[in-house]
């Protein structure tokens, strides 16, 4: 019988293997194709352990490698949690790779020897990092692959410096993150520990929950270094304030446009997975009095806040497309920060209600983490589109673009909607979800009122950068540049077919928010024993498919109402603009008589929002 | 549910029947305030049929999302009204709460925001990227007078919150409501896009922003729903802050949320056609304060007061 976790092993095997065969061919296409399918092939692996998990609950660790002497082993174990985050990691390789066939063309100085094998690598390692729970050996085996495969991807654009420098911050941002993160496994372990008859090496996860009680009720400052260490490292590796800005706004831009939407779609996420599993699930719910979750709860969400704001205040005067969407990952990236520290802080009181909210928070959480990684991942290909395509990543120079490629422009539309929380698209879900548990968690700890309204106000500062994004690049006044240096035609299908999949899966779970709930209340329940657990155990989300969503008295929202209001309505407009039976006619713009349509007269995105960037000027020092 | 779904269509048609009558409402008073005959009241009705017969010229830049953005800006206003409890029983508010308000509302100037775009033209990118620059603040505000108020009745469903929870705190006095109350009252211009704070459309100065290349069917629209805007916002001030007698027997809680819409247009009216237009700048400095000054108000709600 295949168990979740041998399917797990497997995908990873098959990467890595993936990664050898396309490191010996050498057509630039057929590699293309050859990691596209391994890559579908190890998500296939991936989908059947992870929806087994969700449907059928989890099973046991299984032991791959050991030896003893080294006390080393890979014990691979697939809960909810997992199962959730290998979805995501899944369902964004598959369009990245399939996006990179076609895009990698366009790099005709490089070599994809240099491509292929390490995203496959790169792969492998984010399926491990999930699924192990060895917190020494194995954590760093699959920390290093990622890092170094990261690293020589960032760096494919060798010609160009800028690239070598983000990649060796990268390099060096990753290191201290591995060994901040292994410091505190070291802290925290206390011991070996036996689990139904199986011996557990001192550095498992489960042999550390095993002694953690103990460790918080003696040595309560060690353990507290312990957890500090732990949301510094993968605090790192999320882009969390103060150490985001330091490498991921590099980064980002730096890496080809494919890899950039699985750095920003899952890399960073297997941060938000750190924080989620050793937080929230490392202190089994009987010991949970002892873990200072009232604290861990403040420091967590107000640094999510920071991040929120600082990302977000310093994505607003950025005028490269991939930077600006860099910016926007440390910013959304807080979002989820401020759903796992309001879901914390609301476990200490011992209440339904404050169990019920934190539920809400930290679905809303897992929830952004997902859709974050469709609409982001979605936004790095549009981005790449345009590059494919014009060349340059300056927004000021581009313009009008929707004329050339509207197919692209429709799903950069609703990817630019979706991060921005326009209803009704998947971004609109989980913030709301966040919301809910965040401003009526206030009841419990008051300062999550205010924290909430920032992340409202916050979201206004992400629409107005998503606007001057979408629109001056695909809208507004089309410049001498575009008209003059691009090739006019829309992308080719290969290209257009996987940013169609993502826009689809934005709108799907958009207007359907309950499908994405279900799974994350089942990866809840279904999730390893840890204090995480019982929120599984709290009944969220009333309503339906079709009804909507909603918990208790506490609020409910219909998106499906929404959309079907409005595509009523829309029927009524249109009808009413036929009324007159008033004639087309085309035109040229009003520019009063004496200015003429030249370059010097368009308004450019440096141009948008002077006096609100005037204010938040002072970010830049943060 | 079906009761609820013909509540809200009644409030849909009376709102599309009556906001053209405001909006003549208002240009009839700021006539004689400024010592004019005016136009007559039902002016606003011949000129949204006029616009539907005239000529629909396409001089922006993408002319198909232009259209896509004019019949979103009318369809979103209507939704939000739909979705409100708008005199006339509740509608579907069951199936929203504050925060799918504040962002429909949101939606509903990003349509605004997108038909300028798609224009494209240079007084038309002007014109939203103020309009944006508003939005980010006065969003904000409206979403802190929700809060205060769910907090209060510790649900974000409409009917806790529209319905004068907001001055249920359990202090003594509600300070944070009144101090809310007087910042909303005091950025009412600004939610109903009139003086002294219509920069963003500013005609005498960047020809209507936004708007500039709209003509015909697809400027009747946007107009229209601007209108629309409008008692939305009303509707939502009385919600808020003043919803006694709303409940009462048919004609007259229906009569006296009319009556209240009435009153808080005059009130638009008279400030606006007594005031200059601010710049940019100093309504953006403006907001700040007035952002900042709600924080306050939303901090000292939390704590309870």
């Amino acid at each position: 019988m295949l168990t979740p976790e041998k399917s797990v092993f497997i995908a990873i095997l098959l990467c890595l293997a993936g990664a050898v065969i396309t490191a010996i061919l050498r057509q630039r296409k057929l590699c293309g194709i050859v990691a596209f399918l391994i890559t579908v092939a190890t998500a296939i692996f991936i989908y059947y352990a992870s929806f087994d998990v969700l449907i059928n609950g989890h099973q046991k660790a299984v032991t791959f490698l050991s030896n003893k002497s080294l006390g080393f082993a890979l014990r691979v174990f697939v809960d909810g949690l997992s199962a959730w985050f290998l979805i995501l990691a899944a369902t964004i390789a598959i369009p990245s790779m399939f996006f990179s066939i076609k895009y990698m063309e366009h790099y005709e100085d490089y070599n994809v020897s240099n491509y292929y094998p390490y995203i496959l690598m790169f792969l492998a390692a984010m399926y491990g990092l999930l699924s192990t729970t060895d917190m020494m050996w194995f954590f760093f085996i699959f920390w290093q692959m990622m890092t170094i495969s990261g690293f020589f991807l960032i760096r494919f654009e060798r010609k160009n410096r800028a690239n070598i420098k983000a990649s060796n911050k990268f390099m060096i941002m990753m290191q201290i993150a591995c060994f901040v993160t292994m410091l505190g496994a070291a802290m925290i372990s206390g011991g070996e520990a036996s689990l139904d008859n199986e011996k557990l090496l001192r550095y498992d996860f489960d042999a550390v929950q095993q002694h953690i009680g103990s460790l918080l009720t003696e040595k309560p400052t060690l353990s507290a270094m312990a957890f500090l260490m732990f949301l510094i490292g993968f605090g790192i590796k999320l882009g969390m304030w103060p150490f985001g800005k330091i490498w991921l706004p590099d980064a980002h831009p730096a890496a080809p446009s494919p890899v950039s939407a699985m750095l920003s779609g899952v890399m960073i996420k297997t941060g938000v997975y750190g924080i989620m599993r050793y937080f929230v699930w490392l202190v089994p719910p009987e010991k949970w009095q002892l873990f200072p979750s009232r604290y861990w709860g403040l420091i967590i969400s107000l640094l999510g806040i920071i991040t929120l704001l600082t990302g977000t205040a310093q994505a607003l005067r950025q005028e490269q497309t991939k930077r600006l969407l860099a910016f926007h990952s440390i910013g959304q990236i807080g979002y989820i920060l401020l759903g796992i520290g309001a879901a914390i802080a609301l476990s200490y009181y011992s209440n339904p209600l404050a169990l019920t909210l934190g539920a809400v928070a930290i679905a809303g959480a897992l929830f952004h983490t997902f859709n974050h990684g469709l609409f982001k991942s979605l936004l790095f290909l549009n981005a790449g589109s345009i590059l494919y395509r014009t060349n340059t990543q300056d927004l000021n120079k581009l313009g009008g673009l929707i004329s050339i490629m509207p197919l692209t422009a429709i799903t950069s539309f609703i990817a630019s909607m979706s991060i921005s929380g326009v209803p009704p698209l998947n971004g609109f879900a989980s913030k709301w979800s966040i919301y809910v548990g965040a401003i009526q968690g206030g009841k419990f700890a008051p300062y999550l009122i205010p924290l909430g309204f920032i992340a409202i106000f916050t979201s206004g500062l992400t629409l107005a950068s998503f606007i001057k994004f979408f629109g001056a690049s695909f809208l507004s006044r089309k410049s001498a540049f575009v008209s003059e240096k691009t090739v006019k035609s829309e992308l080719n299908w290969s290209m257009l077919l996987p940013q169609f999949l993502l826009a689809a899966l934005c709108l799907f779970f958009g207007i359907f928010p309950y499908f994405g709930l279900v799974g994350i209340q089942s990866a809840l329940k279904n999730s390893a024993a840890g204090f995480g657990n019982t929120f599984g155990g709290v009944n969220l989300f009333e309503g339906g498919a079709l009804s909507g969503v909603g918990y208790n008295e506490g609020s409910f929202i219909s998106p499906l109402m929404v959309v079907i209001a409005l595509v009523l309505f829309s029927l009524l407009a249109i009808l009413i603009m036929k009324l007159g039976r008033s004639e087309k006619r085309a035109s040229n713009q009003w520019l009063c008589g004496y200015v003429v349509e030249d370059d010097a007269a368009r308004y450019n995105a440096h141009n948008f929002y002077y006096q609100i960037k005037q204010i938040f000027k002072g970010s830049r020092k943060l | 549910m079906m009761i609820k779904i013909l509540s809200a269509l009644t409030n849909v048609v009376i709102v599309l029947a009556v906001a053209p009558l405001i909006e003549g409402i208002m240009r009839k008073i700021t006539a004689r305030i400024q010592s004019r005959q005016g136009p007559p009241i039902l002016q606003p009705y011949y000129d949204l049929m006029k616009l539907l017969i005239k000529e629909d010229i396409e001089s922006g830049e993408s002319p198909s999302m232009q259209r896509f953005s004019a019949i979103m800006a009318f369809a979103s206003a209507l939704t939000v009204v739909a979705l409100l409890p708008l005199g006339f029983g509740y509608g579907l508010s069951s199936h929203t709460d504050i925060i799918l308000t504040i962002y429909l509302l949101t939606f509903c100037g990003v349509c605004t925001l997108i038909a300028g775009l798609a224009a494209g033209s240079t007084y038309s990118l002007v014109g939203i990227s103020r309009e944006m620059m508003l939005m980010i603040p006065l969003e904000p505000i409206l979403a802190v007078a929700l809060i205060i108020a769910a907090t209060n009745s510790g649900s974000f469903k409409l009917d806790a919150v529209l319905n004068g929870s907001i001055y249920n705190s359990p202090g003594i006095f509600p300070i944070s409501s009144i101090i809310i109350l007087v910042i909303i009252l005091a950025s009412f211009q600004a939610y109903a896009q009139r003086v002294p704070f219509d920069i963003s459309e500013a005609e005498t100065e960047i020809m209507d922003g936004p708007l500039v290349e709209y003509s015909g069917p697809k400027l009747a629209l946007f107009k229209y729903s601007r209108m629309i805007r409008l008692v939305i916002y009303c509707a939502l001030f009385i919600g808020l802050f003043v919803p006694w007698g709303s409940n009462l027997m048919f004609p007259f809680g229906f009569l006296i949320f009319w009556f209240k819409v009435l009153l808080l247009v005059l009130l638009v009216t008279v400030v606006a056609a007594t005031h200059a237009r601010y710049r940019i700048d100093q309504a953006i400095n403006y907001f700040a304060i007035m952002l900042l000054v709600s924080f306050f108000a939303l901090a000292l709600a939390s704590i309870g007061l």
